[in-house]
């Protein structure tokens, strides 16, 4: 064999350990870990510009948090409750949060830029951020799910109906704000489940955890 | 009626009383912050408001969000004074409480405005603990690690809660702190701490999404006495750095010339193919001029038969007078050479008359100098320009005498013709071509024709030397020089030099003489004017062959001296060119050829 031709060889063969064992589930958790953490600080600032300029009435029409479209959820409410909950069905649920909202944040993402407030192009920047961070840790979750080798993808299916967040530049701020606090909490959600996984997973380091 | 009447005032009353004894409702309450250590439990704290005077009791409402229950504080004591404690079953994590507080007295209650919770965006741990620091020996250098533990209600362990830690560090007598970021580990080694210096640390925590928890309990830490490496390190490279700039200042002194040719490049002198700049500072401009003289040039030959020259004149309307110093010099060492690239009119190939001034004025030493003047097209109108111009850049050396410039005669009228010329102090035994022209017979009036004054010390401008200018040139030693003919453009007419004669007078004749021989015939034509006659007044009158009308429209008295050429304008036909003739020179009689050309050969004037 020629030098190329065993170069070439190697390679394809290490590729193929690469995709067989793949990446290991720790540091695939690690970086979801990651990933889930950065939505929730980027949702947590978002909500924070959002507040330097809300006006006062729109706090009194604020709907109730229970109004948000993944409320129907059944998700463990503290620690006991979540550290009982079986690892697929902890990712399962992140999952299904996380797809719950990727239609949601499209939605914000195409309202940002109209948005009546003072702080839109920050708002409309970290919107397209969050929008990112999404698609890239579905897909890593994804990865964990094919990693983790469960029999049944059982998510739930959080629908979202509206495709618009109101009539007039109140209203619609109000809705933006509303939306964005509910996406804040399920970020979080999906964080802590996450980081419970990853530690779940970690045992050869426990001084991560 | 009378029932609620009587309440009224009753309480009306009472109030009226309660105000005079000094008791009143109680003030408004006000939660101040809830916070849950480890994302399990969680606290409330209040803070009172008046109590009005009288024993006042508070109690903490809380609802969530999804349910309408209003429930009391579990627990009022755990946490301490004016708080509520929520355990664990109490607790609910992502889900919103609504908390009140009502204070109560005998008087009234008072409830305070409510407050929003969820659980877990209200985390700030407890300190870390058992954070100590130790001193560790390094070959580098002793250093510090610090260690701590995760505060113990903080269950990190199964990922329910992530913290990440901070530590500071500062002496005593230090104002600000030196913060470290541990991240999630529990260690940490500082470095560059100073040796024999006490050292306080301090470590904190923080959740992943959370407040920071309070510092812990000072740390202390003495560093031990040694001394730090570095500071040798920095002598190293100081004596080194020294060692290099000693070296680079000799060398630089070594190689000063070099380093100065480098820096500051001499001025380039001037290049002149043997100038010799030592003999120019010495002072003795002969000599150096000397160098610059080319031996046997021009061609003095005694090939008269050979030689045509011609006298070109030229009458174009446009006559430019470039009379710039500069260009002159310039000129004049470009035209040493007499290299001329041009079409033939006017060079000095062919021999057509050139005048040529030259910077540098020359004694008369070597007998083969031809100095040039070179003057421009025909415009005297520009000599107002070179009027005004200082002395002649070239005049001063040549003052001597030895050059003269020859106003180029030219037909067409001009503004303001001013002649000018250099005329230093002319040595008797230099003819200028009018003076020879003088002696031509009168043979024809020419129709008009331009008056030189004789013996003008004013000067006029020489325009640059361009090959298609007309020239004048005289020769210092009788020689024939080479005739350079005006070469300007059609306009131009020409006078054929023929011979010279002894008394180096110019035979000029016209071109377009039909006794002329056969070969300048072609020339005759509208360029060529025909020397019809000179006067007695040494005025050369041309005129052209065609026209026989133009006669004697001009006539200017040659002792006027007046300085200005007048040209009249001639009637069309006409392009009459005149040659001033300087005046100064016996009067011979020129050979007028046939055709009516002069032969300025003749005329040459001999030394």
């Amino acid at each position: 064999m020629t030098q190329g031709s065993r170069l070439y060889f190697a390679v394809t063969l290490m590729c193929a350990f690469v995709s067989i064992h793949g990446v290991g589930l720790n540091d695939l958790l690690e970086r979801a870990s990651q990933l889930s953490d950065k939505l929730h600080s980027i949702s947590t600032s978002l909500t924070n510009d959002l507040d330097s300029h809300f006006p006062p009435v729109g706090r009194v029409m604020m709907p109730r948090p229970s109004m948000c479209h993944t409320s129907s959820l059944q998700i463990p409410n503290d620690k006991d409750q979540a550290l009982k909950v079986p690892e697929d069905e902890l990712l399962s649920l992140a999952r299904s949060l996380l797809l719950a909202w990727s239609d949601p944040l499209a939605l914000l993402s195409a309202e940002a830029s109209s948005l009546a407030h003072p702080e839109r192009n920050t708002i409309n920047s970290k919107t397209k951020e969050l929008q990112d961070n999404i698609d890239s840790l579905g897909a890593g979750l994804e990865h964990v799910f094919n990693k983790m080798g469960s029999s049944s993808d059982n998510l739930s299916s959080l629908p979202f109906s509206s495709n618009s967040l109101g009539q007039d530049k109140t209203s619609r701020l109000v809705n933006f704000h509303f939306l964005l606090s509910c996406f804040r909490r399920d970020s979080h959600k999906i964080d802590s489940f996450l980081k419970v996984l990853r530690c779940r997973a970690a045992k050869k380091r426990p001084e991560m955890c | 009626m009378r029932n609620s009447g009587a309440v009224l005032i009753l309480t009306f009353i009472a109030k009226l009383i309660s105000q005079a004894a000094g008791v009143s409702p109680p003030g408004k309450p006000r939660l101040t912050s809830c916070r849950s250590p480890e994302k399990e439990t969680f606290t409330c704290w209040w803070e009172p408001g008046d109590d009005g005077g009288l024993p006042t009791t508070y109690a903490l409402y809380y609802r969530l969000e999804n349910s309408e229950t209003v429930y009391e504080c579990p627990d009022y004591r755990t946490a301490g004074e004016n708080s509520c404690f929520f355990n664990k079953n109490d607790t609910s994590l992502w889900v919103n409480y609504n908390i009140t507080v009502v204070a109560t007295n005998a008087l009234g209650k008072n409830i305070s405005d409510p407050v929003e919770v969820d659980v877990v965006y209200i985390v700030q741990p407890n300190t870390p603990e058992n954070v100590t620091a130790v001193v560790v020996h390094d070959d580098q250098g002793p250093f510090v690690r610090v260690s701590w533990e995760k505060p113990r209600t903080a269950d990190t362990r199964s990922g329910w809660i992530t913290l990440l830690y901070q530590l500071r560090v500062k002496q005593e007598k230090d104002k600000e702190w030196e913060e470290y970021d541990a991240g999630m580990q529990k260690y940490y080694n500082v470095f560059s701490l100073h040796p024999d210096k006490e050292y306080m640390v301090q470590v904190r925590c923080k959740p992943d999404h959370g407040f920071w928890s309070k510092w812990t309990q000072t740390t202390y830490v003495k560093m031990p006495n040694y001394i730090p490496r570095e500071r040798s390190l920095w002598i190293m490279i100081t004596i080194f750095s020294v060692f290099i700039v000693l070296i680079l200042t000799w060398t630089l002194n070594v190689k000063r010339k070099s380093v100065k040719l480098c820096l500051l490049p001499p001025v380039p002198g001037p290049k002149i193919k043997g100038f010799d700049k030592q003999l120019l500072k010495s002072g003795k401009s002969e000599e150096v001029f000397n160098s610059l003289v080319i031996k046997g040039f021009p061609p003095t030959t005694d090939y008269v038969d050979l030689m045509v020259e011609y006298l070109e004149v030229y009458d174009n309307e446009e006559q430019e007078l470039v009379l710039d110093g500069k260009d002159l010099s310039e000129d004049c060492m470009k035209s040493k050479s007499l290299s001329d690239s041009d079409s033939g009119r006017g060079s000095c190939d062919s021999r057509t008359l050139l005048l040529e001034k030259c910077m540098e004025g020359r004694e008369g030493s070597g007998s083969d100098r031809h100095q040039y003047s070179q003057h421009g097209e025909t415009s005297w109108a520009s000599s107002e320009s070179s009027e005004s111009q200082g002395p002649e850049p070239g005049s001063p050396e040549s003052t001597d005498g030895r050059v003269k410039t020859w106003p180029v005669v030219f037909s067409s009228p001009q503004p303001q013709p001013h002649h000018h010329y250099q005329n230093g102090a002319v040595k008797p035994a230099y003819h200028s071509v009018p003076e020879i022209l003088s002696h031509l017979s009168p043979l024809a009036t020419p129709s008009n024709y331009h008056q030189l004054p004789p013996q003008q010390e004013g000067r006029f401008s020489k325009p640059a030397c361009r090959h298609s200018q007309s020239y004048n040139q005289f020769n210092l030693d009788g020689v024939n020089p080479p005739v350079p003919g005006v070469s300007q453009s059609h306009s131009l007419e020409y006078v054929e030099v023929q011979t010279v004669d002894p008394q180096n007078m110019l035979l000029l004749r016209p071109l377009s003489d039909p006794n002329r021989e056969p070969e300048g015939s072609d020339y005759a034509g509208e360029d060529y004017s025909r020397v019809k006659e000179v006067t007695s007044n040494n005025i050369l009158l041309l005129q052209r062959e065609m026209s026989h009308q133009c006669m004697n429209d001009y006539n200017q008295d040659l002792d006027s001296q007046a300085d200005q050429c007048t040209t009249q304008q001639p009637p069309h036909p006409c392009k009459p060119a005149i040659h001033q003739l300087n005046s100064g020179m016996p009067q011979e009689v020129m050979r007028v050829m046939g055709n009516g050309y002069v032969d300025s050969t003749v005329l040459m004037p001999t030394y």
